[in-house]
């Protein structure tokens, strides 16, 4: 008998907001109590510490980048939704219910666009919900610790149909909402430090069965990787369940890496009733058609958006495309230098910035948009080494320009002026180049009679003593045009 | 009509995480099903009259629709004349400026 | 002989009493009285603030009435009101060494205005209860009749208004408890329209019924009160941005439009108060006024109602009481290994009447019965919010009594709480629908109990229910004399 998995995804997005959700507290997210953490609930107020007395007030930003989530994946978003309080208790929770949504989230009905090995599939989001994060409990032997700063923290929950069919299917759908929410600038998306996080839940059937089986939650794993291998475990582990004539049980389960197996967490059992009903503290959250157009006026390019466009009006290839829009940073530094360029030499731009310049910025351990270079040094530099724009023979030679992008790395100086100062200017006329062409010949006799006499390999080094003769200003191809023409 | 009996007050004690004597049990069971059945006129009342209104749900307070959403800006945490967090004044127990708890797990 | 704002005030002009000896006159007033009104007093902190008061006045010669229209005024502010530093109990051993880091809106209000807090007062537990009987610290007697409840839940608020241990009190009612403690008292109590006080830093009972309310021995005083307190706070979402509703003319009885629902002056309500309050709705109609008959049609359903919505949200919003971060942690907690002993150990402490209420409100929730239960009383209140709102289209005012009885023995009804929950049957409707209620004080019965009669406005119309209250007074004190 065939199986097939079904999985759903349940991603929590940390909003990169300044202030809490409900208050006006840093929304600092606190990545745990390691020894000597010296801030633990340093960032708190009565709001979110759930002091007696104390009331919610939504931060309107958080509103915006949930609306923005929603418009970027297509959804529905409600003119008017409500905010629910789910009620159970735990240390974290201060007020002993966390405030979220229920019957009627901000955004509904969306779609995301996947690419796997096996093709492009639509993937439906069912909602996109907003609430509040809870604290964060530290477990040591005998007791725990409490550390509310992440409490209030405001985050969007996406949940999406359950229309996975693969392990690689939900993490091209992770990466792809990853990619959205980091380029929409709505989240910081650090899944090591809780930005970004996956909940799967997986279950298995025969193949055209319409019953669902019985499904598991799958929590806690923090990278795509190992998302990916957990799933696959867990469809792998279910199936062999089923053959041998048993249940699946419903349960909570984690990911071992290091044994690559998953396992048990808590029984579903524990199921809790969470009391749901509207939050009498926040009146419906209302976002009227003017504000929501002037959101999706405002709404940065998307991703895919950008790639497809790349390759349209700049001639990119796909991988190209995938690989200047790695970052959102990264492609609009490449938007901005063709712009600069009147949209010429697109490739050569984009292989600069993928290359030489990504190269120096990560062994510096900084980020492109931190960086002394901009897109002004790119343009330059591509005009003085692009056959297309600067004439026939380039300017400068490819290591010329190499050396004065480092240059700019260092210093910040604009290339005009680097090239100048460096006298990085190859000589291309062969006419000017005659002379020197002329001395080397003169001067290495045995190199020329070694080269008549059919080692071709020896131009190379004769190439080399022109470019020492001119100081490395001479355009070698030219160089070497002229020593065969002359040495014939 | 629902039985309101000891084993659904237990249970309801148990949600709420309060801890009920075997009297208090009996008590409050009696007294349940009388306050239940006292709500259950309830039942009887017409609700098509209400048509469904658009804001139908939840907030049935009046009052504001809308109300006023905060801007994003940060503003200082509330310290205590030392600086310390003072929802942290206020805790049982407290160590390295967190909130000690029995273990969780 | 209990002073108005205004006596006090113009006292202190004439140098015939400064602000700090009539702080002490009070708390040595307070200390001397049986009635328990107070939980904490807070002495030095008042005198304090009273000596601050006496260099005021005597650098500025006279009362800066209009700035600080509460100055040197003694005050007691209800024990669910935060007072930053200073003990904030709710009447519980749960919360019996809480101090807050931060006051309440209305609190800070209050003393912004000048007044001088002379402590917190006692109440029924969480604000449960209606007759001050649930207090962790001891019942309140009634000011006159000490064998007597003085109503609640703000019992001590209205206790220690009549009985001159403060001259203006802030309590909270959420299904009556600053109307029904005032009837039984004798002193003028208010609901505002909700939203129109902040809710910021009044522990919350039933979030969507809860409103802080102004509590004085008559009606010019509570409005001050009410005048320092009113108004739009950015901290509480469900806090009114529009303004309370200026009258196009000055008060006038003439025409007043005094609805008289058929439903509220039935056998159950004692003679003597339908007595009373026939009495008195003749007077404003020989003035001028014009009774009208009225019908509200879910009248019978308002306490069910009521106390699904209230227990529900009661439910929720105790659940943050759990030891972890503040309140007293029993020994029992100390020493659980789990999470739940944890838990269970510290809610231990809460009163009965809460426990009821919080399971009451858990099982209203609880998923396979929400629908039945806690929907449904959601939308039977918009039933009860639509005939309110149609009966405010045909007249300006409602009246009714405040209770069906006059104030009742200590003891008498503890044991049946379902008929303490009926005892509110006239003023949870003003909590479910939002609008203003006053209660005032009308006369005496044979025992010599006090009266109370309500009046009830439309939203944010509570300046015509000061005039109309005003004109109440004036023509009962004429009555007198």
């Amino acid at each position: 008998m065939e199986f097939e998995a079904v999985i759903g995804l349940e991603v929590h997005a940390q909003l990169a907001t300044a202030s809490k959700i409900f208050c006006p507290c840093r929304a600092k997210p606190a990545t745990g109590l390691s020894v000597g953490e010296s801030d633990a609930n340093l960032y708190t107020c009565p709001v979110c510490a759930g002091l007696p007395g104390a009331l919610p007030v939504l931060n309107r930003k958080a509103v915006k980048y949930a609306v923005m989530a929603g418009l970027a994946t297509e959804c529905t978003v409600r003119t008017e939704s409500v905010f629910a309080r789910k009620n159970y208790f735990y240390p974290d929770l201060p007020k002993g219910y966390q405030i979220s949504q229920f019957d009627r989230p901000i955004c509904e009905k969306g779609r995301l666009l996947i690419n796997t090995s096996t093709g492009c599939r639509e993937i439906g989001i069912t909602r996109i919900h907003m609430e509040e994060d809870a604290g964060k409990n530290v477990h040591l032997s005998g007791y725990s610790l409490v550390n509310l700063n992440r409490a209030g923290v405001p985050l969007i929950e996406i949940v999406s149909e359950p229309e996975m069919k693969s392990a690689e299917e939900a993490v091209a759908y992770l990466r792809a909402l990853h990619e959205i929410v980091i380029f929409l600038g709505i989240c910081d998306g650090n899944m090591q430090e809780g930005n970004f996080r996956c909940d799967a839940n997986v279950s298995v059937r025969p193949h055209g069965s319409p019953v669902l089986g019985t499904r598991t939650e799958i929590k806690n794993i923090n990278s795509f990787r190992f998302i990916e291998k957990a799933i696959d475990f867990e469809i792998r582990r279910q199936i062999e369940v089923v053959k041998s004539g048993a249940k699946v049980v419903q349960e909570t389960r984690s990911y071992d890496p290091a044994r690559n197996v998953t396992q048990t967490l808590r029984s579903k059992e524990e199921a809790q009733d969470y009391r749901y009903f509207p939050e009498p503290d926040l009146p419906p959250i209302q976002v009227p058609a003017d504000w929501l157009s002037e959101i999706q006026q405002h709404l940065p390019e998307l991703p895919a958006q950008m790639r497809q466009r790349f390759q349209k009006n700049y001639g990119l290839k796909p991988q190209e495309a995938a690989a200047i829009t790695a970052s959102r940073a990264l492609a609009a530094f490449f938007d901005r230098t063709v712009q600069l360029l009147g949209g010429r030499a697109a490739k050569a731009a984009a292989n600069w910035i993928t290359g030489e310049v990504l190269r120096l910025v990560n062994e510096a351990g900084q980020q492109i948009e931190s960086s002394r270079i901009t897109p002004q040094h790119i343009a330059a530099l591509v005009e003085l080494t692009a056959a297309e724009i600067s004439g026939t023979e380039p300017l400068v030679s490819s290591t010329g320009a190499k050396q004065a992008l480092a240059e700019a790395f260092a210093t910040g100086e604009a290339i005009q002026e680097i090239v100048e100062r460096l006298g990085l200017k190859q000589v291309s006329d062969s006419g000017a180049m005659e002379s020197a062409v002329e001395k080397i010949i003169a001067g290495f006799p045995d190199q020329v009679a070694e080269y008549r006499s059919g080692k071709e390999k020896v131009l190379g080094f004769l190439v080399g003593q022109v470019m020492k003769q001119s100081g490395g200003k001479a355009n070698p191809s030219v160089a070497q045009e002229l020593l065969k023409k002359k040495l014939s | 009509m629902v039985q309101v009996n000891e084993k659904l007050t237990k249970d309801l004690a148990e949600l709420s995480k309060l801890e009920l004597t075997p009297g208090e049990l009996q008590e409050f069971t009696k007294q349940l099903s009388q306050i239940v059945g006292y709500v259950e006129t309830l039942q009887e009342v017409n609700l098509k009259e209400l048509n469904l209104e658009p804001q139908g749900l939840a907030n049935s307070s009046p009052g504001n629709s809308g109300g006023v959403l905060r801007e994003d800006e940060e503003k200082a945490s509330l310290l205590d004349s030392e600086g310390k967090p003072a929802v942290l004044a206020a805790a049982p127990d407290v160590l390295n400026d967190a909130f000690k708890v029995p273990p969780i797990l | 002989m209990i002073q108005s704002i205004r006596e006090i005030h113009d006292s202190f002009d004439r140098g015939e009493k400064k602000p700090s000896a009539l702080v002490a006159e009070y708390l040595a007033r307070i200390q001397a009285s049986p009635l328990n009104a107070y939980i904490t007093v807070c002495a030095d902190r008042a005198l304090r603030q009273a000596i601050r008061a006496d260099e005021v006045l005597l650098k500025a010669g006279k009362v800066p009435r209009s700035g600080q229209p509460l100055f040197g005024i003694p005050v007691g502010i209800k024990d669910n009101l935060a007072l930053s530093g200073v003990r904030m109990t709710c009447a519980s051993k749960v919360l019996e060494n809480y101090i807050p880091p931060y006051s309440a809106t209305a609190v800070e209000r209050v003393e912004a205005a000048g007044a001088i807090t002379l402590g917190k007062l006692n109440m029924d537990e969480f604000a449960m209860g209606g007759s001050n009987e649930n207090s962790a610290f001891g019942p309140v007697l009634h000011p006159t009749h000490p064998d007597r409840v003085p109503g609640g839940s703000s019992g001590g608020a209205a206790a220690a208004v009549r009985a001159n241990l403060c001259v203006v009190a802030l309590g909270s009612d959420t299904g009556g408890s600053v109307r029904l403690p005032a009837s039984y008292c004798g002193v003028v109590g208010l609901k505002p329209t909700y939203g129109r006080i902040s809710r910021y830093g009044l522990v919350a009972f039933a979030s969507s019924l809860d409103q802080v309310g102004p509590i004085a021995a008559n009606v010019e005083d509570t409005e001050v009160l009410f005048n320092v307190l009113a108004g739009h706070d950015s901290r509480d979402s469900t806090s009114l941005l529009s303004e309370v509703t200026a009258p196009a003319a000055p008060f006038s009885i003439a025409g007043l439009r005094i609805g008289v629902p058929a439903e509220y002056f039935v056998e159950g309500v004692a003679s003597e108060i339908r007595t009373a309050i026939h009495f008195k709705l003749q007077l404003l109609e020989s003035q001028g006024a014009r009774l009208v008959p009225l019908h509200l049609a879910h009248s019978r359903y308002a306490v069910a109602t009521y106390y699904l919505l209230a227990v529900s949200e009661a439910s929720s919003n105790l659940s943050r009481f759990d030891g972890v971060r503040y309140g007293v942690r029993p020994q029992a907690a100390v020493e659980a290994g789990e999470l739940g002993a944890f838990y269970r150990a510290t809610r231990a402490r809460f009163g009965a009447e809460v426990k009821r209420r919080i399971i009451l409100g858990t099982f209203a929730l609880s998923s396979g019965y929400v629908d039945a239960y806690y929907h449904r009383a959601s939308q039977v209140r918009k039933l009860i919010q639509r005939d309110f709102a149609q009966a405010f289209s045909e007249v300006d005012v409602i009246a009714s009594p405040v209770a069906p009885a006059t104030a009742y023995k200590l003891g008498e009804r503890s044991d049946d709480p379902l008929q303490m929950y009926l005892n509110d049957i006239f003023t949870v409707p003003a909590n479910l629908a939002g609008f203003p209620a006053i209660s005032l004080p009308s006369g005496e019965d044979a025992a010599g109990l006090p009266i109370g009669l309500q009046f009830m406005a439309a939203h944010s119309n509570e300046t015509l229910l000061f005039g109309l209250a005003r004109q109440l007074e004036q023509s009962l004190k004429e009555e007198r004399s």
